[in-house]
């Protein structure tokens, strides 16, 4: 299976997202790499989510909600925009409950596109 | 449009990912510019000067969307640059925020390009409509403007020339139309600078000065046995020589319909009422004090200066320290305390105008 193929079996709106790139398919591939990197760069651990003051983590899942998004990388946007939602709700334990659900979904996305870089 | 003279669009957003869509977007019609925070935001706009549209996040490290809106409002760019706001959540205080530095919209991530594509298409057009229409109506009021002074220069010179006649008549040189505007401008600037109470506006003071040149032209009814005597008129041609003012009322009236209300009512008193003295003893109404129109007691005091300095048939010249004295002494007639105050605040002037009338010889 491609990767594009692949993703779309993870929940990733592959149709959706290319569109966005105006059908330029390849770009879309060369971003899912730069999605890559960038939840590399911010990886978040669940116990990042015991913070008191929760500045830094509502950063970087704001910029993961904004770029998953914008790829259509459904699973995470969606979970990730309930996460900043809470975060900014002052809830980071019921933040962290979204981010634990989460996790194997993101991870095996993750893997998925390393497998194919 | 050109490639070479393609117009920019600045994105400004952390994630490259987020500037790539917005790139794929208009990556077909305009340049792109990119900045990865606000910082970097300000350094495009400061070095790029066709930039058409600014698409803004707001969450960015460095400096923040809002300390670009910031900088904007100060620079004075918010009118002439629209931004788009560019945010992943509705947050309604930031948007009203951003409203309020008067972004042209706010759009929501993820982005669906046709709508970005097609809002964003609006508002370039909408300001660049808004643009071309100030600079047509600046070129507009330009033109107009030009029009205006081409006209009043007209209406001065068709005055001046129907003043002159008078003087022409009387083997005058045609000068001393022009030395009474002088010395007018002058003695109004004075007026109004100390004596506010009259309420003289520049403009109005403008309307004066150019009235003041039509002071005499009844004189054109004065029949030339009397006009052109070289010595001293009798009793009785005195009195018809003084008709001049009623006579130039007349003429005036006649063009009415042809001038403003407010320039006409400077040319009727000033005809009228240019002989008229503080204490009573002028013609031909023998106003007292403020009956007398400002307007005419100011061209009063220059006519009077002018006949003092300036030869005539029937005398000779006066030098400007003299006539100057004849004046303030009430040797030429009394004149109100304040037109003589700024007469003597103006004796400066006076006295330098008739040297450089007399250093170019105008004549």
């Amino acid at each position: 299976m491609s990767l594009l193929e692949e993703l779309g079996t993870l929940g990733v709106n592959i149709e959706e997202g290319t569109k966005r790139l105006m059908g330029n398919v390849s770009l879309y591939e060369r971003m899912m790499g730069t999605f890559h990197k960038m939840m590399m760069d911010s990886k978040i651990q669940p116990e990042d989510f015991d913070c008191e003051d929760c500045t830094e983590l509502i950063e970087k899942t704001h910029a993961i909600k904004g770029a998953s998004g914008n790829l259509s990388v459904t699973p995470v946007y969606e979970a990730y925009s309930e996460i900043v939602k809470l975060l900014r709700q002052n809830e980071p334990a019921q933040a962290k409950e979204v981010f634990v659900k989460l996790q194997p979904v993101q991870e095996e996305i993750i893997a998925c596109i390393e497998k194919h870089m | 449009m050109d490639r070479q003279h393609r117009q920019q669009i600045l994105i400004v957003d952390d994630e490259q990912i987020n500037r790539t869509v917005l790139r794929e977007i208009f990556n077909d019609d305009y340049d792109i510019l990119e900045a990865a925070n606000g910082q970097d935001a300000i350094f495009q706009i400061k070095n790029n000067h066709d930039i058409i549209l600014i698409l803004l996040d707001i969450v960015m490290p460095v400096k923040d969307g809002f300390e670009v809106l910031e900088y904007m409002k100060e620079e004075e760019l918010m009118q002439k640059i629209p931004v788009i706001l560019i945010t992943g959540e509705s947050v309604v205080d930031s948007e009203d925020r951003a409203y309020a530095y008067g972004v042209a919209d706010v759009m929501h991530k993820p982005f669906f390009p046709h709508i970005v594509r097609r809002r964003s298409r609006n508002i370039i057009q909408l300001y660049q409509s808004k643009h071309d229409m100030e600079v047509r109506l600046k070129v507009q009021e330009k033109a107009i403007k030009a029009k205006e002074k081409e006209i009043r220069d007209n209406n001065e010179f068709m005055i001046d020339a129907l003043s002159s006649v008078v003087e022409f008549r009387s083997a005058e040189t045609g000068e001393h139309v022009r030395r009474i505007k002088y010395f007018t401008r002058i003695m109004l600037k004075y007026l109004m600078k100390y004596f506010p109470k009259y309420n003289v506006t520049q403009s109005q003071a403008e309307q004066i000065a150019r009235a003041s040149a039509l002071h005499d032209i009844g004189k054109i009814g004065i029949q030339d046995s009397i006009l052109l005597k070289p010595g001293k008129l009798t009793e009785q041609e005195f009195e018809i020589m003084k008709t001049h003012t009623v006579i130039g009322c007349e003429i005036l009236e006649k063009f009415r319909e042809s001038q403003s209300s407010e320039f006409y009512r400077f040319c009727y008193e000033i005809c009228r009422h240019h002989h008229e003295r503080w204490d009573g003893n002028g013609y031909p109404d023998h106003l007292v004090g403020d009956e007398i129109p400002i307007s005419a007691q100011i061209v009063a005091i220059a006519d009077v200066y002018d006949a003092l300095v300036s030869p005539r048939v029937y005398k000779s010249v006066y030098a400007n320290n003299i006539a100057f004295d004849m004046i303030m002494n009430g040797e030429c007639g009394q004149f109100s305390p304040d037109v003589l105050e700024c007469f003597e605040l103006a004796k400066v002037d006076f006295f330098n105008i008739v040297e450089v009338i007399k250093m170019f010889d105008f004549t």
